[in-house]
């Protein structure tokens, strides 16, 4: 995760500016998912010419022209070589955080420019994967815990872990944070809206 | 000016202390979440959606109502202050948004904000209401090869219109396409991609998918981006909240501008608002060029008033067109049409005849839930900037217990927090590769119908492939597709050869 310099040959270097493959390969699982689902479908007999493995196949073939379309690109355009600086470096680049849109973000590059604001070269994106991972973790640990544990205790596990996960120090605050959080929300759906949440273990006490 | 006697009856269903409450909630909630960064009223939708479940169906419509509008008006309010845009819809009013608050406007930036997005609002919901009507009447006219006609052009449209690369926005629409195909077909009974799960013979759910893309896409952003340097200073709201008699001058031609601009967005599915408001967004600038003392760069009102009334005009002919054709052009639309599926009602011209005090209530509450949404914006707006003081963390937990508990809710499977998390992992992927996610939900959404209306017709024409052309309404929709195609290829193959010779002076 460090920045320092890494000469631009191997395949690792060669990989690191190309992550984005991922989405190309994405597309070609998809693709051969569909394919495979396609021709072992079971067909009920007689049914009206176009059936129901016309569409499929028109979108798995698209999904792996895309994907060998997309994989191209990604690998003729990596992205820059620099990461983006950590905390307390360089501004933030560009005005587009929330949407991650090509068009918008450089129109908004385009204008904010003339400020003099930033006008570093181009970086890449920095990923905290510790954070993304702490946050993928939790939540599947919400989902498993959900019906054995109920609403009430895993969902304040939900939002203690996801607040750690993206930045939170105050462990033993966000804890009762979180209790009364998912006490809230308990109280205001089950008991106040009639939506049914899993009561877990403490199906007695409630 | 039968229409004008239904919205009568429609007010009249709605001027309830109880729905007017339901309004007020809505219209609270939905600002709220537009104005955290990233969340727009398609999220703020499709979170809600839940919250509804045990509302009679106007009840929950008029809650949208407030939601939808709520998310547009709040998503200008964090762009202002902090820069930081709550959704892409709001990014060209906050170019000139937040030079004003840098320059000590802020508050007349929140107020011609709230102002456009109401102008714009209430002149396109006028519209729907004289014209939604008559375009169900024709919508009747549309068979099984004009419906696809009007799939096959929002395809095309939101992929290469919406997203730079026509590429990303075809694959982001294939993604959504493939994601549609799971569950029981229709027309054969056939089950299709479901792995044997009962689970997923009725498809997966739409809220499943808009809350994982959405909302989980964007907490999982916020992680990845976690140290990483943001400008999260809130301008503090100085300067005065009302506009002076100069600067309503200034701002009026613009607000009526930026709603031309928005209102027939809303008709065409190019997926929401982002290309009128920045269509808006540059006619202010030139036409600003031409003045004297034009004060484009250092916070001109023009260019906060423009964007401002052209999204809120999209969003609210879109609602026309959805109603109306059942055609949803835009996310917003799509998860709405979810909210109709939800309680057994099909948008489209039968919408009209056979759930009429719903329609007209909804149209009525347009107009309501915008007039709650000034007055609680106008002289409010620095108080919602306070929302983005709590910790971020705090604000994105919230967010995500919400969508949990909110998919867990609509269909109490566990398999659907499954989904909505490998959804979400998605929607981050696509964000950090520079994919749109708009061409997903549409592809989602529009995908059956298509496939539907495509089968539908070949068997009527007993597979002979003409029918899909023989109508004068599917010609001339594939020839203004093929006319904006061309049109927009030419003109990125000039930019790019623009792009290539040596930068000359910038306009």
């Amino acid at each position: 995760m460090t920045t320092h310099p890494v000469p631009d040959t191997g395949p690792a270097a060669f990989l690191r500016r190309r992550t984005g493959l991922i989405v190309p390969l994405l597309l070609l699982v998809t693709g051969i998912v569909l394919g495979a689902g396609t021709l072992t479908m079971e067909v009920p007999a007689n049914v009206a010419s176009p059936g129901p493995r016309m569409f499929p196949t028109m979108v798995a073939v698209a999904c792996v022209v895309f994907a060998v379309l997309l994989g191209v690109d990604v690998v003729r355009r990596p992205e820059p070589e620099q990461v983006t600086a950590p905390a307390d470096g360089a501004p933030p680049t560009g005005a587009g955080t929330a949407a991650g849109n090509d068009t918008v973000a450089t129109v908004a590059a385009d204008t904010t420019g003339s400020d003099a604001e930033n006008t570093l070269a181009p970086s890449r994106v920095r990923s905290n994967r510790w954070a993304v991972l702490g946050l993928v973790g939790t939540i599947a640990a919400f989902i498993a815990l959900l019906v054995p544990l109920g609403w009430l205790l895993s969902g304040a596990l939900l939002f203690w872990g996801v607040a750690r996960a993206l930045g939170s120090r105050r462990p033993v605050f966000d804890a009762f944070l979180s209790i009364a959080i998912s006490s809230i929300v308990q109280l205001a759906f089950s008991a106040g809206l009639g939506l049914s949440l899993p009561p877990g273990i403490l199906a007695g006490v409630l | 000016m039968e229409s004008l006697g239904n919205l009568g009856d429609g007010f009249l269903t709605i001027l309830t202390p109880m729905n007017m409450l339901w309004v007020l909630v809505g219209a609270l909630l939905g600002t709220a979440v537009g104005v955290l960064p990233g969340l727009g009223s398609a999220m703020a939708v499709a979170l809600l959606l839940p919250v509804t479940f045990s509302l009679d169906p106007i009840g929950a419509f008029i809650m949208f109502a407030g939601v939808l509008f709520g998310g547009l008006f709040g998503d200008s309010t964090a762009g202002i202050l902090m820069n930081t845009p709550g959704n892409s819809t709001a990014i060209a009013g906050s170019i000139e948004g937040h030079r004003m608050a840098k320059s000590g406007r802020a508050a007349q930036a929140l107020a011609t904000a709230a102002i456009g997005a109401f102008i714009g609002g209430i002149l396109s919901s006028v519209l729907v209401v004289f014209f939604a009507p008559s375009l169900a009447e024709l919508a009747t006219l549309f068979g099984p090869a004009e419906y696809l006609a009007l799939a096959v052009f929002a395809f095309v449209a939101i992929s290469a219109v919406v997203s730079e690369s026509v590429l990303r926005g075809l694959a982001a629409l294939v993604i959504g396409l493939a994601i549609a195909l799971v569950g029981v077909d229709g027309m054969s009974g056939a089950a299709r991609f479901t792995g044997g799960l009962p689970e997923l013979f009725d498809g997966i759910n739409i809220v499943v998918i808009t809350v994982g893309l959405l909302a989980l896409g964007e907490v999982v952003a916020v992680a990845a981006r976690r140290g990483t340097t943001e400008d999260l200073r809130v301008m503090p709201s100085t300067g005065r909240l009302w506009l002076s008699r100069r600067e309503i001058r200034l701002a009026m031609p613009a607000w009526l501008r930026g709603t031309a601009i928005g209102v027939p967005f809303g008709i065409i599915p190019v997926g929401g608002s982002e290309v009128p408001t920045f269509l808006s967004y540059g006619t202010e600038r030139r036409l600003g060029s031409r003045r004297a003392d034009s004060m484009f760069g250092k916070g001109a009102i023009q260019g906060v008033a423009g964007p401002e009334a052209a999204g809120n005009a999209t969003a609210g002919t879109a609602m026309g067109a959805l109603l109306a054709l059942g055609l949803p052009t835009s996310a917003t639309a799509a998860v709405l049409l979810a909210a109709f599926r939800q309680y057994g009602l099909q948008p489209g011209p039968l919408l009209f005849e056979r759930a009429s005090d719903l329609v007209w209530a909804l149209l009525a509450s347009f107009f309501v839930a915008m007039t709650v949404l000034l007055v609680l914006n106008l002289p409010f707006a620095p108080l919602w900037a306070k929302l983005l003081k709590v910790p971020r963390h705090y604000l994105y937990s919230g967010i995500t217990v919400f969508a949990m508990l909110g998919v867990y809710a609509t269909s109490g499977k566990v398999l659907d927090l499954v989904l909505v998390l490998a959804i979400g992992l998605l929607g981050f992927a696509m964000r950090r590769y520079g994919l749109p996610v708009a061409p997903v939900l549409i592809g989602v959404i529009l995908g059956p119908l298509a496939e539907t209306e495509f089968r539908r017709a070949m068997a009527v024409s007993e597979g002979d492939p003409s029918v899909l052309v023989s109508s004068p309404i599917t010609i001339i929709l594939y020839l203004v597709l093929a006319l904006g195609v061309t049109g927009l290829l030419v003109q990125r193959a000039r930019n790019r050869r623009r792009a290539r010779t040596p930068r000359a002076v910038s306009s």
